[in-house]
């Protein structure tokens, strides 16, 4: 599955916390509006790279989809921020 | 009866050792774990697969204490060392050679992605726990 909401939670003793929900099913819309140019400009850096294109493809598609439940949290003299990926 | 039961009995019987040594064995054989078979193994519960590897690190700094709490999915990692898979042949020689110069002798080609499995999978075992001096730093690394 792939990931769908993302929150970053910056909080600083100084300063008002910010707490983001970022949708990322949403930049599906463009992804799929721009997926013949991305496609292409892939291809060409694959091919400059000698890169087999369905591998990379299938390579960041099992990484974008394994990234739901990944955790991060930083806490420091009092400032936090914390990432979680849904 | 037991057959390691049965072999202490007759060597308590023949003289062979005391009674104290005899009641030790018979402790031991009590305590020992039973081997792994038949229904024993099923009633056994079925270790849970670890889904996470976190990585906690807690250091106490003159400015104040900074923990950090990392916690990435298993998936992310086996997904990760696909990516091994997308280094061009050209490049094997040359990463090897580097290897090589910094000490360690890793031939990439070698590598198959079925090791790679077996490496995660084995990492489900792995916990780590470094303190550091004075207790100034702790990292733990453990799978969840």
């Amino acid at each position: 599955m792939t990931p769908n909401i993302a929150i970053v939670h910056v909080h600083n003793p100084h300063w008002r916390g910010v707490r983001l929900w970022i949708p990322l099913f949403l930049l599906w819309i463009p992804l799929v509006l721009l997926s013949p140019l991305i496609f292409l400009i892939l291809a060409v850096v694959c091919l400059g790279c000698r890169i087999n294109l369905w591998r990379a493809i299938a390579a960041f598609w099992t990484i974008s989809c394994s990234l739901p439940g990944t955790n991060v949290h930083v806490r420091s003299e009092g400032n936090q921020v914390l990432v979680r990926i849904l | 009866m037991n057959e390691n039961r049965r072999q202490i009995l007759e060597m308590l019987a023949a003289g062979k050792i005391t009674a104290d040594e005899a009641e030790r064995l018979l402790a031991a054989i009590e305590d020992a774990p039973v081997p792994s078979n038949g229904a024993r193994a099923e009633e056994a519960p079925a270790k849970a697969k670890a889904k996470y590897i976190r990585v906690l690190v807690e250091a106490n700094e003159k400015g104040g204490p900074t923990t950090v709490n990392v916690r990435v999915p298993m998936q992310l990692l086996r997904a990760g060392v696909r990516l091994a898979s997308l280094i061009p042949v050209q490049a094997h020689e040359q990463f090897d050679q580097a290897m090589n110069k910094h000490g360690v002798p890793l031939t990439l080609s070698q590598i198959k992605p079925e090791n790679l499995e077996e490496l995660i999978d084995h990492l489900e075992d792995l916990t780590v726990d470094v303190d550091g001096k004075d207790d100034v730093a702790k990292v733990r690394v453990f799978c969840e």
